[in-house]
């Protein structure tokens, strides 16, 4: 746990008034890990960098929190063949709402990691897919492109280097599940966002049957902090097995929602009561879901020393995912919330997947007739029968998203599903 | 030899193998819906569920590391696999339904879960009888389903083209019609629409599904959300008897099934032959089923007076053909082969009248340029041009046979309806005595002096050579007045050929047509004129073309079912492919 996190200086979006143009990044030392990198290429070979970011342990910020650096290495040596970095910007689960504020803030950090990732991975295109809704932050991202376009750090033989990369913006058309990876491949080809059958990966065969990686932009924008600083230094912010800065979305019934940048392994309570000003009116905290809307519900009495890192969430029986905190005061309803949650899922799933498509129809469908009063108890157990036939039993990780929090919710929350539920007309023995 | 371990059994492999595909190889059953041997593998249906691992090898010793009680140590996969994009690995253990409860569980659950959203209207569904959902529910489904509220709602009796109809309710949403029009025909027609629980498959907005291959649709969707538009509420499956064929329509020979009822063809299904038409056929050959049944020539008919035809009997037919032949010498007679009857047929005509002093028979194939695609719809219209060539029937071009026809006095035409594919005008038959011997009343065969109804190739069991010179036949599908399911060995005997009486709706005589196989007329006639010819049956004419041409040696019928057709050798005769 984070002790002394109110010295914290942010690092990924500091307080500089309009970073987000090329020449105020530049003069407060912008590209200067992209010129290191490629004005010393003895030093900082391709897989030294990745050595860099492998040692710094940058856990991907998408949710998933996979090792960057060792993402990277899975990308087979360089053929004939294109080689892509996609990155994902399509952040859609509910609660999260962090890149958002790169885009706006800190853009030219995020396209100078970019950079960095192409040169280490040898790769010459770079596709930057972003949230179909977010269309004003797209054009503001594409302002910024266009600014690294002129200065000449995307193009051909950049900084006078043999390095030539292009970067691309696209963006999506309101699909949850073009966020998931391998959906998103789909998606940049022009295709039905259905997520892909791996084997083969990404790193084998990814866009248009060619070796891509793909990368969170927050996770992205950490890797000018490594080079610059290093990864011991980078090692060194936060807890042990989740470090470095995290953008945390908080929203719900908090005083001050927004997203807030700290070190990993915050303290749960801290960053609810101090950073978010503590639960709306004055009420009392009731749960709190911590990474976006497919991470467990977590109760307030499973909080208590709880910290912001993968290891301490999972201790407390939760994840998490994208950092995106979504307070609850005493009033809320579980049983709305619930339900919430599984429109969502039932509204998003791409349909390719027997358990996923009519299951997560299922679920919503059995939550109304819950929500309504119209429930029974069995339809508790159904409930979580039905997250059992879904898990782990799909092409990708939608439908394991949308059976959690009904687990997890209804679990942790029974009493109160109970009591929307009619008595049972049979004896219980 | 790497090796795998299903359901505790070893098995050895070699090369690339998908565990469902090799679990089928051996004879074994994975339920599944959404794989198809012929397309790409998009594993969503998530029924070929299995649970699998690895034994795991010591890396030093190459040995499989033993546990305590001296088994092997197995390191299972964290999530049950979809069998169809399993790779085989040296040391795979794979369980499925027959052994580990949880496989079992898992094809349960996926079956519970299609049928939530499936109208289960099989009563009133085509596909209900040969229904992959169905069979499967049976097999591996739950007893019951705990699905108590409201179903989704899709559109219902949707023409996606000429030929196809949709019931999007019914869909299951394999992908298999998408995949298809990708992958096989390639004409991108159809895609998936809508999301989750609401989406089935549709053609881009005011397009028509009129691939010339649609109907391929309709058979690979595993439930009856495609139907046949044609088909549709004709027959149950059950009442129907299969039986293997070739397409007549052109000259690739697909393999099909007639399926019939009641001696009437109701429709026509491809049947698989990795060497010709692997699962596919166009869907013209499908239309072909009605020429088998309407329009057909039955009993013979003959020019009285005039131009009007009248239908005579069969002494009186043998007795006007026998006195016209009498009547003229062997030059006097033209003989016109067919590339649209089977090679028993022309080689049968051929020798008949080559004893009667005739000259070899001619014909004029059946082509269309530019009509091909190079799939498995040909220029050529008719599926036996490299029979009559291997034959040596002589190849005449229109012009020449039209001159023939013209100066000959009496003229003999085999099923080829030479009127209306333009080679002669019906006026140009007039100054000759014209003897058809046909399937159809075709303009041909109207235009006739006399026509002596044959059987067409859902009646007899012959052989077509095809363009590239592979030889295939038929079986008898349909009874004629003169032969009988029952006694018949080469016919498929159904439900009701061996239940149903004459009380059933669908037993009749009705449709039984007066005609002879080719070869048994030529008995009767060869008997009233008193020539030594006498051929049983159309597998002792193919003994002896076999014997008598070399390009037709070792065929046989039994061959040829074994290996579903045989390639014969097109230089030899110096033929040109078309």
């Amino acid at each position: 746990m984070v002790e002394d996190w109110k010295s914290y200086e942010p690092l990924l979006i500091p307080d500089i008034p309009n970073l987000h143009k090329i020449d105020v990044y530049e003069d407060n030392g912008g590209y200067e890990a992209f010129r290191t990198v490629l004005g010393d290429q003895d030093k900082w070979s391709r897989k030294n960098v990745t050595e860099e970011v492998k040692a710094a342990n940058i856990r991907g910020r998408g949710g998933a929190g996979f090792n960057c650096g060792l993402k990277w290495s899975f990308m087979p040596e360089p053929d004939d063949r294109p080689r892509y970095l996609a990155c994902n910007g399509d952040e859609s689960e509910p609660g999260t709402f962090k890149d958002r504020n790169i885009f706006e803030f800190n853009p030219h950090l995020f396209i100078e990691g970019a950079l960095i990732a192409a040169y280490a991975m040898s790769i010459d295109t770079i596709y930057v897919y972003v949230r179909g809704e977010y269309i004003d932050w797209v054009n503001k991202f594409e302002e910024a492109v266009e600014e690294a376009y002129e200065k000449g750090y995307i193009g051909n033989n950049i900084l006078d280097s043999d390095f030539s990369v292009d970067l691309h913006t696209t963006y999506g058309a309101g699909a949850y599940i073009c966020g998931e990876e391998t959906g998103m491949l789909e998606s940049l080809e022009g295709k039905r966002g259905y997520p892909r059958v791996k084997p083969p990966f990404p790193a084998q065969k990814g866009l248009w049957g060619n070796p891509t990686t793909i990368n969170n932009i927050e996770t992205l924008a950490n890797v000018p902090l490594v080079i610059n600083n290093g990864a011991e230094w980078y090692q060194s912010i936060g807890v042990e097995g989740h470090t470095g800065p995290v953008l945390y979305g908080i929203s719900g019934h908090v005083n001050k929602p927004g997203v807030y940048e700290y070190p990993a392994g915050m303290p749960v309570m801290d960053l609810i009561n101090d950073v978010a000003g503590g639960i709306r009116g004055g009420k009392k905290l009731k749960a709190l879901i911590p990474g976006g809307a497919s991470t467990p519900i977590l109760r307030a009495d499973q909080l208590e020393g709880v910290s912001m890192d993968s290891n301490s969430l999972r201790e407390a029986g939760s994840m998490m995912g994208t950092a995106g905190m979504v307070v609850m005061d005493e009033d809320t309803d579980m049983v709305d919330l619930l339900w919430r949650i599984t429109h969502f899922f039932h509204h998003e799933s791409c349909g390719q997947c027997t358990p996923c498509r009519d299951g997560t129809g299922w679920l919503e469908k059995v939550m109304v007739k819950i929500k309504n009063g119209n429930g029974e108890i069995k339809d508790l157990d159904l409930l979580l029968d039905m997250t059992t036939m879904m898990e782990g039993r799909t092409i990708c990780a939608l439908a394991d998203a949308a059976a959690w929090p009904v687990r997890h919710t209804i679990t942790r929350f029974r009493d109160e599903f109970e009591a929307r539920c009619k008595k049972s007309v049979h004896a219980v023995a | 030899m790497p090796e795998v371990f299903i359901d505790n059994e070893r098995y050895e492999f070699e090369g690339d193998h998908m565990a469902l595909q090799f679990i089928l190889d051996q004879g074994m059953e994975v339920p599944f819906f959404c794989y198809h041997p012929s397309m790409s593998i998009p594993a969503n249906c998530r029924q070929c569920m299995v649970k699998a691992g690895q034994y795991i090898k010591d890396d030093e010793t190459g040995e499989y590391e033993l546990d305590e009680n001296g088994e092997r140590k197995i390191r299972w996969f964290p999530k049950m696999q979809t069998s169809c994009a399993l790779k085989l690995q040296d040391g795979m253990v794979i369980q499925t339904q027959e052994t580990s409860e949880e496989a079992e569980r898992a094809q349960k659950d996926t079956l519970e879960l299609l049928l939530i959203n499936h109208p289960l209207d099989c009563p009133i569904c085509d596909q209900a009888g040969e229904c992959p959902l169905q069979i499967q529910t049976y097999k591996y489904g739950p007893e019951g389903s705990r699905f108590e509220v409201k179903k989704v709602h899709k559109p219902k009796r949707v023409e996606l083209g000429p030929r196809v109809t949709l019931d999007a309710e019914r869909c299951i949403n394999c992908t298999r019609c998408v995949r298809f029009t990708e992958e096989i025909s390639e004409t991108n027609q159809l895609t998936i629409v809508s999301r989750g629980d609401k989406n089935y498959p549709m053609t881009a907005p005011n397009q028509e599904f009129d691939d010339p291959y649609s109907m391929n649709t309709v058979d690979i969707c595993p439930v009856g959300a495609l139907t046949s538009t044609d088909f549709r509420f004709k027959a149950r499956v059950w009442e129907m008897n299969q039986t293997p064929s070739i397409d007549i329509t052109n000259g690739k020979g697909c393999n099909i099934d007639l399926w019939t009822r009641d001696n009437q063809v109701l429709r026509i299904t491809p049947r698989q032959n990795k060497a010709v038409n692997d699962y596919w056929m166009p869907d013209e050959g499908r239309s072909a089923y009605e020429l088998f049944n309407e329009n057909r020539a039955s009993r013979p008919s003959i020019k009285l007076d005039g131009s009007n035809q009248s239908n005579t009997s069969w002494n009186n037919a043998i007795e006007t053909f026998a006195e016209t032949i009498e009547a003229h010498s062997g030059d006097d007679v033209l003989v016109i082969g067919s590339p649209h009857a089977s090679v028993e047929e022309n080689y049968a005509l051929n020798k008949f009248f080559n004893l009667l002093g005739a000259s070899n028979a001619r014909f004029t194939p059946h082509i269309i340029d530019g009509y091909g695609d190079g799939f498995l719809i040909t220029d050529d219209q008719a599926p036996n041009t490299n029979g009559c060539r291997l034959l040596n029937l002589n190849e005449t071009d229109h012009k020449d046979l039209a001159t023939a026809i013209s100066k000959a006095k009496v003229c003999i035409i085999l099923s080829d309806n030479l009127v209306g594919r333009k080679v002669v005008a019906a006026s140009d038959l007039g100054n000759t005595y014209t003897i058809s011997f046909a399937t159809n009343m075709t303009e041909t065969a109207k235009a006739s002096d006399l026509v002596i109804p044959i059987t067409c190739v859902a009646e007899h069991a012959a052989s077509y050579v095809n363009i590239d010179g592979r030889i295939q036949r038929s079986f008898p599908a349909k009874e004629t007045k003169y032969t009988n399911r029952r006694l018949n060995l080469e016919m498929s005997e159904g439900r009701l050929d061996r239940y149903g009486t004459n009380f059933d709706n669908w037993v009749s005589e009705e449709h039984k047509v007066d005609c002879l196989p080719l070869w048994d007329f030529l008995n009767k006639l060869a008997e009233r004129l008193g020539l030594d010819y006498h051929v049983n049956h159309s597998r002792t004419i193919l003994a002896e073309i076999s014997s008598a041409i070399p390009s037709f040696e070792n065929v046989t019928f039994e061959k040829m079912d074994e290996q579903q057709g045989i390639q014969l050798n097109l230089d030899n005769q110096k033929i040109k492919q078309k």
